[in-house]
């Protein structure tokens, strides 16, 4: 039928899409699971015609036609259908007949993906494989020049400060003057950064919550989560789990009535408040939550009614300058908990971070300023965005913390690092590079994403179809029947792993540098990378 | 015991280099000296390796400072003894030899020992019993301190035994120090007094059993005896002191006591939050999770048998609506009577139309063509259709309609009112009913006697009242007071002519067709038609028969012509020109714009007919010169409706269908129901399959190679494939009392929602929809 079809200029063939399916009909036993499971409808059950000429050149009579018929999987071209590389038919697929094969030209889709002027929407990261963080390695190791560490032996205090730390003279005047002394926590420098419910689906939301409280709770490890703008259920708001979370506030302020409400019922105060300004990914740019996502559940908890759009602009409509921004809503979360909870910014890596950094250290109640670099993820937007907005975070990171160290406050005001960290799997590695130039932590999410619930998204265009809510894991949606395909419970038990391993890997790149068994905060001497421009520009060694 | 060798760890005032005493000592073993005297100042690893004595016991005891790692390397034939304290790494991988110490020692003591024993009088510094080894080639070595150890003991200890008396420690309340068996593989640790915890990942402490006991009393005799304390022993060896620590083995360490998940999300997190966990206030949760294909409620998608909710295309595409796809049916099922039969419910004229004179819109919109696979042959079974017997008709029920004239449309209307029970009386003012049919349609297009035999059959259902004169408003009026309601079908019978120099020379097509057919005309050698569409075929055809050689047809576009009356034409040798603009018409030519003269003996303007509806009354509205109707041919009289070419101009089987409609809401109207004029939806032919089907079907010879070649879009075959597709044999056929007998219905606790029912199904019956949303 489809070759009958007159072609129109988004006509294409399998070889023209992204991703190809390729099918054996050798091993195929059409148990109808691949094309039950497809979430985007790109492969359908089909009837085939299949023509053969018997012929028998001795044979007298004119060689016959035979037409057989069998049944097989056939692939959608239509950009509405175009398979997105899931593979989630080769997961359920009994005889490995069935698997997504990247197309080996130059993906044709991407130029009829506009259908009716819609640009292209995506969730995801940056289609952009390498990056910075990658290439830093750990190049001063000691040798006996100092007392070597041992990752397995040692014990490391790998724990850093959240909240303004005033220096011990100024500390010590307010304690005898009974001043106000900011709040601090001690927390694990590496914090899942804000995904919110709504954006995550509540199995994975639960899982992550439930895998830090027992982070907390049995392992001994202050771990914290961002809840990422979407308020926060209930029931956590009103447990004691609260304390394990960064509550975020940004552009929405979806759900903060209901936090508001549970402020009389809370039985710890949360971690810290994040204002949220920017998000790495989509830096500049709001998000939205469609109608359709607004389900029961998530109305409940962003405290809306259901099915309607729910817009996060990309400003806040009321802040018009860094002095205005920062100083009324610091001061406004503060005076929700009473000045007892470490209120910080979160914004987009950009070349003006340096001005927001230094308003900061003016303001003596910033706990702390958060960046978040162009490789970070998100559920939704605008590929323009995602792929060609923002700033890379080791450059950004770098700066701040020099500045800091000129302003002399460099152990003052914490910085937080996010924007991919641990895209390519080396989670520690990008951690304690971005540590040792002088982040105080670091914030990870699509990480978490892909170890604790199985995210095959990746940054040669698989997958990312949250924004749609069709999620093949069931991590970004709010339809039960993906959703429920995630076990909360294992999804805690890949965050303990996650985090357990995290640990033993950042102490084997500690304990090798042999100088403390602290978190190694702007230890840039120890770093070294093979690009000439980069340690210049990062101040690093240049090592080859 | 013979006096000792002495040797100096200084002369002369200097200290010997640890070299140089190295020398002396081995010096002194090769000469054949057993017993040793070593006045030491410190100098390196004094007294191991000793193996020149051989099987000889060599005693070595050192007074002064004895230095770093005393003993290292130490043989199985040397005994140590240490008068005073030991520095660092005391028998530093020994391999053999007792080394007593009567003092305390510094750190590292017994660090990499893997055979021998060291027995220190004090207590030890940090990192003591650190790395050792146990060769199973020999017995373990063994460290026993009468006091406490300094920090880190027993790291990374991977064998042998470490015996701590707690007796005057250093530090009374810790006596293995800080994080003792860190990295602990194998080995045991007796030990007697406080300790501030050990590793437990790494060791356990273990109950000590008779022999175990038997074992460690026996040694510690041995112990003190050779540390001279002797005394001690009453002190020391009460069991109840005693506890013992053992490496864990890796198995064990594998299994590191933690609380399950499972557990912690029962016992901790639903404990504070709820039953339901963070969210069970607002939705109810299960626990576990569902797999990726699920079956019931879980599906993502369901199949749904849509059996006959669509038209079929060709149905669709059949201006009259006959059911084509339905007769095909039939004759499959053996029931080629019923399948002629059946057309009589939808058309007059199921040969005429349907065989002959129809273009078979049914065919174009046949799926098969848009695969470009022959479609079933209507005409075969349309010229099959004479034979057609209508069922007896229905008494009168009392309705009285008058149809207004006898064309395709108002026979179709008159036809399908008598079916339906009412009086139909048609008015025409001719003698022959069939309007163009009989009129003007060349004879070539349609048999006589076929077009005869179908208005017979025709003409036994209705009244005719042939009409005198043309009808006047007045007479019209009578009309309509005398009938419930009237239908307008007085067709298009005036000519539309052109309104330039010589165009009264032209003749309109109606009235050369019907002079054609009365033999009322001559024709020339030259014909010209102005008008290149069908009926300017017809035209052609006729002129032709009539001798005319020379025949053009022009037209100021592309001519509109198709089919039969097309086909005719040109094989009548006309041309067909275009765009040709005339400009005036001359006695012997038809003169066009651009200059050229085409000669013409007679010219015919085929330009279209317009309605003659003067005798309308003024409760009629029109629009362009034809009569104003709605949806169901109503015309803005209620008591009139208006079909046919009357209304616009339409092939035969657009007025059939009128027909039908029209009387199908004046029925309506006589049982007070609202007429129906929607209808379902055409089927999607992408639904269809026809890869089922031969695609090189040259023709069809029969009415059963028809029936077989129908796809049978939108109505199922009962062909089982869907039962048999099914991977799950979730779908099964069952036998149900409406007309259609069966449906296939779906068990959805097997179906996982796959739609393999839906994309291999022939006739495109089963759809696949999304499930029902579970949490709006």
């Amino acid at each position: 039928m489809p070759s009958e079809r007159p072609i129109v200029p988004s006509s294409l063939s399998v070889k023209d899409l992204l991703w190809q399916v390729h099918w054996s009909r050798e091993r195929c036993t059409l148990c109808g699971r691949c094309t039950a499971v497809c979430p985007v409808g790109a492969i359908e059950p089909a009837v085939f015609r299949k023509r053969i000429v018997k012929t028998d050149i001795l044979a007298a009579k004119q060689p016959p036609n035979v037409f057989e018929v069998y049944y097989g999987i056939r692939q959608l071209t239509d950009p509405a259908h175009a398979c997105v590389g899931c593979a989630s038919c080769t997961l359920v697929c009994p005889n490995d007949a069935i698997m997504p094969m990247h197309g080996d030209e130059a993906d044709k889709l991407k130029f009829h993906i506009n259908q009716q002027g819609e640009p292209r929407r995506r969730g995801g990261r940056r289609n952009a494989p390498p990056g910075i963080l990658d290439r830093i390695k750990f190049t001063r190791i000691s040798m006996l020049t100092d007392p070597a560490l041992d990752a397995g032996r040692h014990e490391f205090e790998l724990r850093t400060l959240l909240g303004r730390v005033l220096p011990a003279e100024e500390n010590l005047a307010l304690v005898r003057e009974q001043g106000w002394i900011p709040p601090v926590r001690e927390i694990y420098p590496l914090i899942i950064g804000g995904m919110s419910f709504g954006a995550l689906s509540p199995t994975m939301w639960e899982g992550m919550l439930m895998g830090v409280a027992y982070l907390n709770e049995q392992m001994g490890m202050p771990v914290r989560m961002s809840t990422g703008e979407g308020g926060c259920p209930p029931r956590i708001l009103r447990s004691r789990f609260l304390k394990y979370l960064i509550l975020q506030i940004a552009s929405g302020y979806f759900g903060w009535d209901e936090i508001i409400h549970a402020l009389p019922h809370m039985k710890e105060d949360p971690c810290a408040v994040e204002i949220k300004y920017g998000q790495g990914a989509k830096p500049g740019d709001g998000g939205l939550l469609m109608w359709h996502k607004v389900n029961r559940l998530i109305a409940a908890i962003r405290g809306v009614p259901q099915g309607v759009n729910l817009p996060s602009p990309p400003t806040h409509q009321t802040k018009y300058s860094i002095e205005e921004s920062v100083a009324k809503m610091i001061q406004s979360m503060y005076m929700a908990w009473g000045f007892k909870v470490p209120v910080y910014p979160k914004i987009s890596a950009t070349n003006t971070s340096l001005a927001v950094l230094n308003n900061l250290a003016r303001n003596p109640y910033a706990a702390g300023l958060a960046i978040d670099g162009e490789d970070g993820g998100t559920g939704a937007a605008y590929t323009v965005s995602m792929d060609h907005m923002g700033h890379p975070i080791a450059s950004n990171i770098r700066d701040c913390y020099l500045n800091l160290v000129k302003l002399g406050k460099q152990n003052e005001l914490p910085l937080f690092a996010g924007g991919g960290v641990g895209k390519n799997g080396n989670l520690a590695a990008n951690a304690m590079a971005l540590i040792m130039l002088g982040a105080s932590g670091v914030q990870t999410g699509k990480y978490i994403m892909q170890a604790a619930a199985g995210c095959v998204g990746s940054e040669t265009d698989r997958c990312n179809i949250c924004n749609v809510g069709l999620c093949p894991k069931g991590i970004t949606s709010q339809d039960p029947r993906l959703y429920r395909r995630l076990d909360p419970e294992k999804v805690a038990q890949r965050i303990v792993d996650v985090f357990v391993s995290f640990d033993s890997e950042i102490k084997k790149i500690v304990a090798p540098l042999g100088r403390s068994t602290s978190l190694p905060i702007g230890m840039s001497d120890a770093l070294g990378i093979d690009d000439f421009n980069a340690a210049q520009r990062l101040g690093i060694r240049y090592c080859i | 015991m013979p006096k000792p060798f002495a040797i100096q760890g200084i002369e002369n005032g200097i200290r010997v280099e640890s070299r140089v005493l190295e020398e002396k000592i081995q010096n002194a073993v090769s000469s054949g000296k057993r017993s040793l005297l070593v006045n030491a100042r410190g100098q390196h690893g004094i007294g191991g390796r000793l193996w020149a004595a051989g099987d000889e016991t060599v005693l070595v005891r050192i007074d002064g400072a004895s230095g770093q790692r005393v003993g290292a390397m130490g043989f199985p034939n040397t005994r140590i003894e240490v008068n005073g304290p030991a520095s660092d790494d005391t028998g530093w991988l020994n391999a053999g030899a007792l080394i007593v110490v009567n003092g305390n020692a510094a750190n590292g003591c017994g660090n990499a020992m893997a055979q021998g024993k060291i027995q220190i009088a004090g207590s030890i510094g940090a990192r003591g019993m650190t790395m050792t080894k146990a060769n199973p080639r020999f017995a373990p070595p063994q460290l026993w301190v009468l006091g406490s150890t300094g920090d880190y003991f027993a790291e990374f200890m991977a064998g042998g035994i470490a015996v701590i008396c707690g007796f005057e420690p250093q530090t009374p309340g810790n006596i293995l120090g800080y994080r003792p068996c860190v990295g602990m593989v194998r080995g045991q640790v007796f030990f007697r007094g406080p300790i501030e915890g050990f590793s437990e990942a790494d060791a356990k402490l273990i109950a000590i059993d008779e022999k175990t006991w038997a074992w460690l009393t026996e040694n510690l005799k041995a112990f003190l005896k050779n540390i001279n304390r002797p005394d001690l022993f009453k002190t020391l060896a009460v069991k109840g002191d005693w506890q013992l620590i053992e490496a864990r083995s890796a198995q064990e360490k594998l299994s590191k006591p933690r609380r399950s998940l499972a557990a912690f999300q029962a016992e901790v997190w639903d404990a504070e939050l709820g039953r339901g966990g963070m969210i069970g206030d607002i939705i109810e949760v299960e626990k576990g999770s569902i797999g990726l294909t699920p079956t019931g409620n879980w599906r993502r998608f369901v199949p749904v048998w849509e059996n006959r909710k669509y038209t079929p295309p060709c149905q669709a595409s059949c201006p009259t609506g006959i059911p084509v796809q339905e007769r095909w049916r039939l004759i499959r099922e053996n029931r080629l009577d019923e399948a002629i039969d059946l057309a009589l419910s939808y058309t007059p004229f199921p040969a005429t139309v349907c065989g002959y004179l129809c273009p078979n819109l049914c065919m174009a919109g046949c799926s098969r063509s848009f695969s470009r696979i022959r479609p079933v042959d209507v005409a075969i079974l349309g010229k099959a259709s004479i034979a057609a017997t209508p069922p007896p008709l229905p008494p009168i029920s009392g309705g009285k309609v008058a149809v207004i004239g006898g064309g395709a449309a108002g026979l179709s209307a008159a036809w399908h009112l008598r079916r339906a029970g009412h009086r139909a009386i048609l008015f025409d003012t001719e003698k022959t009913l069939g309007g163009k049919i009989s009129a003007v349609i060349p004879e070539s297009r349609i048999p006589k006697d076929v077009l005869s035999a179908e208005l017979n059959r025709v003409k036994k259902a209705v009244e005719h009242i042939q009409l005198k004169a043309p009808l006047t408003p007045a007479a019209m009026q009578k009309i309509v007071a005398d009938h419930d309601y009237v239908v307008i079908a007085t067709g298009a019978g005036k000519p539309r002519l052109l309104d330039l120099t010589g165009g009264k020379r032209a003749v309109a097509a109606l009235d050369f067709l019907k002079q054609t057919k009365t033999g009322a005309i001559t024709v020339g050698k030259s014909v010209v038609v102005i008008g290149a569409g069908n009926v300017g075929c017809d035209v052609a055809t006729e002129a032709k028969r009539l001798g005319a050689q020379n025949i053009t047809l022009i037209d100021i576009q592309t001519p509109a012509a198709f089919g039969k009356e097309k086909e005719h034409a040109q094989a009548a040798g006309a041309k067909f020109l275009w765009p040709c603009f005339t400009k005036r018409i001359t006695a012997k030519a038809v003169e066009l714009t651009n200059g050229q003269i085409l000669e013409a003996d007679n010219v015919v303007v085929a330009i279209g007919d317009m309605p003659e509806l003067t005798f309308l009354p003024p409760s009629v509205e029109t629009a362009k010169g034809f009569v104003k109707v709605d949806a169901s041919f109503q015309t803005t009289d209620p008591k009139i409706f208006a079909i046919g070419d009357a209304v616009q101009l339409g092939l035969l089987t657009d007025a059939i269908g009128a027909g039908r409609k029209a009387a199908a809401a004046i029925d309506a109207k006589f049982a007070g129901r609202q007429p129906e004029v929607s209808e379902t939806s055409p089927l999607n032919i992408d639904r269809v399959k026809l890869e089922y089907f031969d695609p090189r079907t040259a023709d069809f010879n029969s009415v059963t190679s028809c029936a077989d070649s129908c796809a049978s879009c939108g109505v199922c075959r009962d062909c089982g494939i869907c039962e048999s597709v099914c991977p799950t044999g979730a779908i099964s056929r069952k036998e149900t009392a409406d007309s259609n007998g069966f449906e296939m219905v779906v068990d959805d606790e097997k179906c996982i929602g796959c739609g393999f029912c839906t994309g291999s199904c022939p006739c495109g019956i089963w759809t696949l929809t999304p499930n029902t949303p579970m949490l709006k």
